[in-house]
């Protein structure tokens, strides 16, 4: 949970921030195929230090640890659970090839977070719906999905009033075995479902007097125009993209970092 | 120029068995500020609805007669056409506002319409000029405070540039002063802009200064329209259960004593121009003690019952609620906690019963402090009533809900139905014992929510805002309901932005701003204290205001309600008099 919690939208006034989002989305989407097509540590570890200077630039360096903190127990595991196979399947030796194969692996992982970590916390909910507005999603899919981003804060103090409120009369939620404990939450999700619902039909009203599907030639207060910056970057992720190909296609191989030697 | 014309209007609700409204025909004015009011669920909600084509598009059900908007009949025009001539607000404004920066929710409306950028930029610059929210154009929606969403909704919709604004209630939710932005916004779009302004609105002190035209709706007709002074004096109006502003109130009872006034007043400055003739010249009166008022309330010499110790509490997110608050409140006190928006006052009260405990300090429930005992145990003591009844009300029956509780605290069978019986006789629900809380109406599911938690008969009981969405009759029961509690010996704590309410209850008042407690004291102490109400953004009861000024004339200046307001005139004015 803290982990998607990490992931929220930080405002700022960054160039990342205002980076076209479409831009933004393929230079994530580069650096996910990356991590992807390479297995080794020295790979990785280029496309790491590319992405934390990215990091630093958008000022989110903050938020990232915490995404980063969130994820370490499931990288713990990636690195644990790596060593032990292949010390146990390899007959029992534990090489410095495989503490590396290790190390990319979990690094892989890392590498995974930071770049949706960049999109996500540098992406406002409104860059984002304008960008799946000009990948022609219809705008009532658009409109649903920031209403929903729109609601979760109001929602949340809701179900919380509705839990003191209950408890207030007594409810003990954390009270009998797990059958009563299920039951106990009737009380409080019940109000909850009754109040969306009747939200639901005041949202309604109030998007009917905000003109809501008056025209099919919905303008946009915000609008999505590719600055010489946003060029610039493309320009550089394609370069990168052309590097990632050769790579893959005609290098050999990368020599090992750490050697071959036998740790045990 | 009529704007709005309803001729022989007729609606029923899909499956209701009388009409919400009936036979109801009304021309409005271009340009005209308009009250509707009356009892809850006399149709003035319905009316409003019907004025944009919500009724009977949206809701369907069976509409006679016609509505006709600038000439547009609303039965022909969709309600998304309609938007344009008609801007219809509605209470809640956290179910208005779609975007998460203020000025793309300004946008919303026009984007819909497809007007073009630049033009939207004028539109939304216009619109927020006018409701004083320039410098808030770039915030999260969910960061404002309930006034600045208000504000909000009503820019949203004026960026629309309708020619008429209807608003449902819009400073329910409002403290005093937050309240009073909204109708100096209101009119200055009325003289300013020349535009429409058609309003449902029970602060009814407040309303009367600003409205020029008010409409009683009874049973879904109309049954009273016209100047503010005519409508607001019949005796039939009040009759309804529709408050009378308490300066209007006073000014009857003065005249009928035989006083002339050349215009009934409903603001303290008129009433006191009026009142001028029969007054000596103003002279410097020695200074009252207010003071002297303590000694005989008895209550201030009882036991301590919750004791707040220096208390800070912070929600996640670094927002400090509450900062080193101390208080004491003693058995047998009528206590009203009052101040803004997010003063903390809430955050307060929910230590009471331990649903949230102090992150320093302490707060101890007849002389016990409360760490370590669960809010179940501590609920038997503290009963805390919320402010929304339908953040509770979950059960098939009234009768049930009731009995929650009681079920919860495990009681018997056989005392539970007797609690049951006690608290719906007590609070006039006893009718309703086998109906679902649902289907009853705001001011009944709030009485519902009451007696829910009065069932198990707490020492002391907190209400947060007790009187928001009650119509005048409501209240005057829930004064009179309180003050049967209190004879009874139970504290009584509320949290209220309600100040006629608070000045004819004179309890002891707690005011607070910023987390903090600004200061404590007698009603008459406090609300004589304009500058540390204004700290507050509680504004003073305009009975109080009239004696301020009336006290240069040797009058006493804490004076609060109108009972004793016209018992002090008049001995005055006897005795000044020739």
């Amino acid at each position: 949970m803290s982990l998607l919690e990490s992931l929220r939208f930080t405002r700022g006034d960054t160039p990342i921030h205002n980076m076209d989002p479409r831009v933004k989305f393929l230079l994530t989407m580069t650096f996910f195929a990356a991590s992807v097509m390479f297995l080794d540590l020295i790979p990785l570890a280029a496309i790491f230090l590319v992405q934390a200077p990215i990091v630093a630039y958008a000022k989110v360096a903050g938020e990232w640890l915490k995404s980063l903190k969130g994820a370490s127990m499931i990288a713990a595991i990636i690195f644990v659970t790596n060593m032990a196979s292949f010390y146990y399947f390899r007959g029992g030796v534990l090489t410095f090839a495989i503490l590396e194969y290790s190390l990319a692996l979990t690094l892989r992982f890392i590498v995974l977070i930071t770049s949706f970590s960049i999109f996500f916390l540098t992406t406002s909910p409104d860059k984002l719906s304008l960008a799946l507005d000009k990948a022609r999603i219809p705008y009532e899919f658009n409109f649903a999905f920031i209403t929903a981003i729109r609601f979760v804060p109001v929602l949340a103090d809701e179900a919380q009033t509705i839990m003191d409120a209950q408890r207030s009369r007594g409810l003990e939620l954390d009270r009998g075995n797990f059958l009563t404990r299920v039951r106990n939450y009737i009380p409080i999700l019940l109000p909850l479902i009754i109040n969306s619902i009747r939200r639901s039909l005041e949202l309604a009203e109030a998007m009917e007097s905000r003109a809501f599907g008056a025209t099919e030639d919905r303008t946009n207060l915000y609008e999505l125009k590719m600055t010489q910056f946003d060029y610039v970057t493309l320009f550089i992720i394609l370069l990168g993209v052309g590097l990632l190909v050769y790579l893959k296609l005609f290098y050999p191989g990368f020599p090992k970092l750490l050697g071959e030697g036998v740790i045990l | 120029m009529t704007i709005i014309e309803v001729r022989d209007l007729t609606y029923t609700y899909p499956h209701a068995s009388r009409p919400a409204l009936k036979d109801v025909n009304l021309d409005i004015d271009a340009g005209e500020f308009l009250l509707l009011t009356g009892p809850s669920g006399c149709g003035k909600t319905t009316f409003c609805r019907a004025l944009n084509g919500l009724i009977p598009k949206f809701y369907s059900g069976e509409m006679l007669g016609t509505v006709k908007v600038e000439g547009l009949d609303t039965r022909e025009h969709p309600t998304m056409r309609l938007a344009q001539h008609v801007g219809l607000i509605f209470q809640n404004p956290d179910n208005q506002i779609f975007a998460l920066i203020v000025e793309k929710d300004i946008a919303f409306g026009l984007e819909n319409l497809g007007v073009p950028k630049s033009q939207m930029l004028q539109q939304i610059h216009w619109a927020s000029e006018n409701t004083g929210i320039v410098d808030l154009l770039q915030r999260a929606t969910h960061e404002l405070s309930g006034g600045q969403k208000q504000r909000l909704t009503i820019a949203s919709i004026l960026a629309m540039r309708p020619k008429i604004i209807v608003m449902d209630e819009p400073t329910a939710f409002l403290d005093p002063v937050g309240a009073e932005r909204i109708f100096e916004v209101l009119d200055k779009l009325n003289k300013e802009h020349r535009m429409t302004i058609i309003l449902i609105e029970h602060r009814m002190d407040l309303a009367a200064k600003y409205v020029e035209r008010i409409i009683v709706f009874n049973n879904g007709t109309v049954v009273h329209d016209g100047r503010p002074q005519e409508v607001l004096g019949e005796e039939s109006t009040r009759l309804l259960g529709v408050g009378t502003p308490r300066i209007l109130e006073l000014a009857r009872r003065l005249e009928s004593r035989g006083l002339k006034m050349n215009r009934l007043p409903v603001s303290a400055e008129a009433l006191y121009e009026s009142l001028k003739p029969y007054l000596p010249e103003p002279r410097a009166v020695p200074a009252v003690d207010v003071r002297g008022l303590d000694e005989y309330a008895g209550e201030y010499h009882h036991q301590p019952i919750i004791q707040v110790k220096g208390i800070n509490f912070t929600y996640p997110g670094n927002v400090k609620a509450l900062n080193d608050v101390d208080l004491t409140i003693h058995q047998g006190d009528f206590v009203a906690i009052m101040g803004e928006n997010g003063a903390g006052k809430t955050t307060l009260v929910k230590h009471f019963n331990g649903l949230l405990r102090p992150q320093s300090g302490s707060v101890l429930v007849e002389n016990v402090d409360i760490a370590g005992t669960s809010v179940a145990k501590l609920s038997r003591k503290v009963g805390l009533v919320f402010q929304n009844p339908d953040d509770q009300l979950f059960e098939e029956t009234v009768e049930k809900e009731i009995s929650f509780a009681l079920r919860n605290f495990g009681f018997k069978d056989s005392v539970v139905e007797k609690r049951v019986n006690w608290a719906l006789n007590l609070l006039d629900l006893a009718e309703y014992k086998d109906k679902s809380p649902f289907t009853l109406s705001g001011g009944e599911r709030k009485r519902v929510a009451l007696a829910s938690v009065l069932a198990w008969d707490p020492e002391i009981l907190v209400l947060d805002e007790p009187t928001v969405g009650q119509d005048y009759g409501q209240k005057e029961r829930l004064r009179h309901f309180l003050a049967q509690l209190r004879t009874q010996g139970k504290t009584v704590i509320i949290v209220t932005h309600d100040v006629e309410f608070v000045a004819e209850s004179q309890p002891r008042i707690v005011l607070m701003a910023q987390g903090r407690v600004i200061g404590e004291g007698p009603a008459k102490e406090i609300m004589t204290c304009p500058e540390m109400l204004s700290q507050c953004s509680v504004a003073q009861p305009e009975i109080t205001r009239l004696f301020k000024m009336l006290s240069r004339h040797g009058l006493p200046s804490d004076v609060l309600d109108v009972d004793e307001a016209f018992d002090t005139l008049t001995r005055y004015l006897k005795e000044a008099g020739p």
